[in-house]
C-alpha cells in the first residue's frame, strides 16, 4: 500500500438504508425463491476458457454467476533450491482475492463462516468417525492461505505427481469477484489450467458446493445464500474415476440430508465434468490464430 | 568518453580478447562507422547464446524502422466487475488489465475540506508473470503505482471538489486498484488505459445523510420513502472527465523505435520512452528512465508523433466501448 493511503482518515463503504440481512422467514417453505431466481437444484450457468494468460504455461478463465476466477500454471519447474531433493514433483498452490473481490474493499473473505459444528451427536457410529476423520480436513478457510491449503487438497489427488520429479508445478488462483462458492469454482478453474498446461491428471476435477437452509438445500449457493447457511458441504471428484478427492462439510446436518445432498452434488459434479471436458476439446479444435 | 563507454559495454558483453583489440582499434581511429557495424554484429553473437527468437528480433527491427503499434487484439470492456463502482478491462496486445474503482466515505483534510481524494494502487498477482512469486511483490508494481498517481493526479482529469459530499464532514475516497492479469510488456500503457476506462465507467450512487451524521445508500426501490432526508446526492451520476491521458511507450534500440514493446522486446531493448498525451493532444508527461540508450530529439519526436496517432485510436475505442455500455 503506497503511504498516501495510511495518511487518509478511518474511511468505511456506506451501507444500503434498509438493512435486510437477516434470514428470510420463509426458509422452511417450499416456495421459497432464490436472491437470483433459480431452482432449489440448479446451478448456476457455467462459462469456462482456457488459455486466458498468456505468459503463463496454461491457464483457465471461470465464471460463475458473479463468481469470477482466473487461474495461471507455471511449470513444472526447477524447485526452489532450499528444498529438499524429491522423487515426485511438488505442488504450489496459491489463492488471492483482489480488493474489490467482496461487496466491502479488501474484507477478508469468509467462504465457510465458523458455524458451531455440532455434526457428531446425530449420527451413527460409523458415520461419526468418518465425520471426525472429516472435520480434520475441514479448515475454517476464512483467508486466502486455508483456501490455498483447500485448494492443494483438492487438486494433489488426481495430478500424477511421479511424472515430474524435482520439480514444482505453481497454480495461483485470482479471485477477480467473488459471488459465492467460491473455492469449488477455483477448484474446477485451476484443474482446466491444468490441463491446458499439459500437465498429466488421472481425471479433470469438478467442484460443486451446497448449503443447507433451514429444510432446503441449495446447489451452488451465492454469497447472500452462504452468508445465512445452517451448514455447507463441498464435494470436489474426479466424475470419470467415481472418486471423491476432497469432501467439507461445516455446520449442522442430519445424516439423510448429508447422504442426499453429496448424491445431488455427485450428479452436478458429473455434469459439471462434461462441461469442462466440452471446453477443453473446442481448445484444442478451434483454428489457431 | 567515448572509448569508456564502449569499455562498459564490453565488459557487459564478455568478449573474447581477439574481439576486444579489434574494438580498440576501431574506437582509436574513430571509424565510427565500423565501430558501429563491430557493434551489431557483436550484439548479435551476444543475443544468439540467449534465443533465436531475439535474432529474428533485432532483424525485424532493422528491416521496418517504425513498427506500428499492436493494433490486434486491443479492445476495452468497461463494467467487468459488478462489486465495484467503476470498472474496465483493457487488453493491448497480450497485456490485459482489470482496474476497479471502489468509492468509500472518508472526513475530508482540514486544509480542503470540499475535496474527495484518489487512492492508487497497481498490482501485480502472481498468475500474470511467471517472473512474480507469491510473498515476493514485483518491483515494477510500486514504480507503475507511482507514474499512475502523477499522472491521474496532475493531468486534472478528474476535479476532486465533485467527489465533496458534505464540505468538510464526509466525501469520497475513490480506491482505484489495477490488476495485471496477464504482463507482456507496455505495462504502463495498458495500465493507464484500464484506469482512465474505469473512471469513465464510474457512476456515483445515491446517498444521504442519516441521524448518525453517517453516510447510507439509498437503494432505488425506496428512494421515494427516504427523499425526505434530503438525499446528498440527488441521482447516480458520472464524473465529468475534462481530458483524458493516453500513453505510448517506445522502445529505442540504437537508430530503431519499436512502439508498443512486448515483454521479449523489452528484456533486450536498451531503453524506452513513455509519452503521455492527454485527449486535446497536449503533453502530459514524458518519461526515459535512463538506461544504457540515449534519446536523440528526433526520436522523441517520432515518438511524439506515434503517440499522437495512438491517442486518436485509443480515444475511438474508448467511446465505443462506453456507448456500447450504455446501449445495453
Amino acid at each position: 500500500m503506497a503511504g498516501k493511503i495510511s495518511n487518509t482518515p478511518a474511511t468505511y463503504t456506506p451501507s444500503p438504508t434498509s438493512q435486510n440481512k437477516k434470514r428470510p422467514s420463509i426458509v422452511t417453505g417450499s416456495d421459497w425463491v432464490r436472491p437470483d431466481g433459480r431452482g432449489l437444484h440448479q446451478c448456476r450457468p457455467a462459462f469456462l476458457r482456457t488459455g486466458a494468460v498468456n505468459s503463463a504455461s496454461g491457464s483457465a478463465y471461470a465464471e460463475f454467476g458473479n463468481t469470477k476466477v482466473i487461474v495461471s500454471v507455471f511449470g513444472p519447474r526447477e524447485s526452489k533450491k532450499a528444498m529438499m531433493y524429491s522423487d515426485i514433483g511438488r505442488l504450489n498452490c496459491n489463492v488471492s482475492y483482489t480488493s474489490f473481490a467482496t461487496p466491502i474493499r479488501g474484507q477478508v473473505h469468509e467462504s465457510f463462516d465458523p458455524y458451531t459444528l455440532k455434526l457428531c451427536s446425530y449420527f451413527s457410529p460409523s458415520t461419526v468417525i468418518f465425520c471426525i476423520n472429516l472435520m480434520l480436513l475441514v479448515c475454517q478457510a476464512s483467508d486466502s492461505k486455508d483456501l490455498s491449503s483447500m485448494l492443494h487438497k483438492a487438486l494433489e489427488g488426481a495430478i500424477i505427481l511421479e511424472s515430474f520429479p524435482k520439480t514444482t508445478v505453481d497454480v495461483f488462483a485470482l479471485v477477480l469477484e467473488s459471488g459465492g462458492s467460491d473455492l469449488p469454482v477455483v477448484i474446477s478453474c485451476a484443474s482446466l489450467a491444468l490441463s491446458d498446461a499439459g500437465i498429466r491428471l488421472y481425471d479433470i476435477v469438478a467442484s460443486v458446493s451446497m448449503s443447507c437452509l433451514g429444510m432446503n438445500l441449495v446447489i451452488d449457493p451465492v454469497s447472500e445464500e452462504e452468508s445465512y447457511q445452517d451448514g455447507n458441504l463441498m464435494i470436489t471428484c474426479m466424475p470419470s474415476r467415481n472418486e471423491v478427492t476432497q469432501m467439507t462439510v461445516t455446520g449442522e446436518w442430519s445424516t439423510p440430508k448429508i447422504h442426499e445432498a453429496m448424491q445431488i452434488c455427485l450428479d452436478a459434479c458429473t455434469k459439471l465434468g462434461m462441461i469442462m471436458r466440452s471446453c477443453l476439446k473446442e481448445a484444442v479444435s478451434a483454428p489457431e490464430e | 568518453m567515448a572509448q569508456m563507454i564502449c569499455l562498459q559495454r564490453w565488459k557487459w558483453m564478455h568478449l573474447d580478447a581477439f574481439s576486444h583489440y579489434a574494438f580498440m582499434s576501431a574506437t582509436c581511429s574513430n571509424q565510427y562507422g565500423l565501430m558501429d557495424g563491430l557493434l551489431e554484429e557483436l550484439e548479435i553473437q551476444q543475443l544468439h547464446s540467449v534465443s533465436q527468437s531475439t535474432i529474428y528480433l533485432l532483424r525485424t527491427w532493422s528491416l521496418s524502422l517504425y513498427t506500428i503499434p499492436r493494433q490486434i487484439k486491443c479492445f476495452i470492456i468497461v463494467g467487468a466487475v459488478a462489486s465495484a463502482n467503476g470498472s474496465a478491462l483493457a487488453k493491448i496486445g497480450c497485456t490485459t488489465m482489470l482496474a476497479a474503482v471502489k468509492l468509500e466515505v472518508m472526513t475530508p483534510k482540514l486544509e480542503s475540506p470540499d475535496e474527495g481524494c484518489i487512492a492508487i494502487d497497481f498490482h501485480m498477482p502472481p498468475i500474470c508473470s511467471p517472473l512474480v512469486r507469491p510473498g515476493r511483490p514485483a518491483e515494477a508494481a510500486p514504480v507503475i503505482t507511482k507514474q499512475l498517481t502523477d499522472i491521474i493526479l496532475s493531468s486534472g482529469m478528474i476535479d476532486l471538489k465533485e467527489l465533496s459530499l458534505v464540505s468538510g464532514k464526509a466525501a469520497w475516497l475513490a480506491y482505484l486498484d489495477i490488476y495485471c492479469l496477464d504482463a507482456d510488456g507496455s505495462l504502463f500503457d495498458a495500465a493507464l488505459l484500464s484506469a482512465v476506462a474505469a473512471f469513465s465507467h464510474l457512476q456515483i450512487p445515491v446517498v444521504s445523510l442519516n441521524d448518525n451524521g453517517r453516510i447510507v445508500l439509498i437503494s432505488e426501490e425506496n428512494s421515494g420513502a427516504m427523499w425526505e432526508k434530503e438525499p446528498v446526492n440527488k441521482e447516480k451520476r458520472k464524473l465529468k472527465l475534462d481530458t483524458l491521458p493516453f500513453s505510448l511507450t517506445c522502445a529505442l534500440h540504437k537508430n530503431y523505435i519499436l512502439a508498443d514493446p512486448s515483454a521479449e522486446e523489452e528484456s533486450i531493448m536498451e531503453t524506452y520512452l513513455t509519452v503521455v498525451l492527454d485527449s486535446s493532444l497536449q503533453l502530459v508527461s514524458l518519461n526515459k528512465p535512463g538506461g544504457p540508450g540515449l534519446a536523440q530529439t528526433s526520436a522523441i519526436q517520432d515518438c511524439v508523433a506515434l503517440t499522437i496517432k495512438r491517442v486518436k485510436e485509443l480515444q475511438k475505442m474508448l467511446n465505443e466501448a462506453i456507448s456500447d455500455m450504455e446501449v445495453d
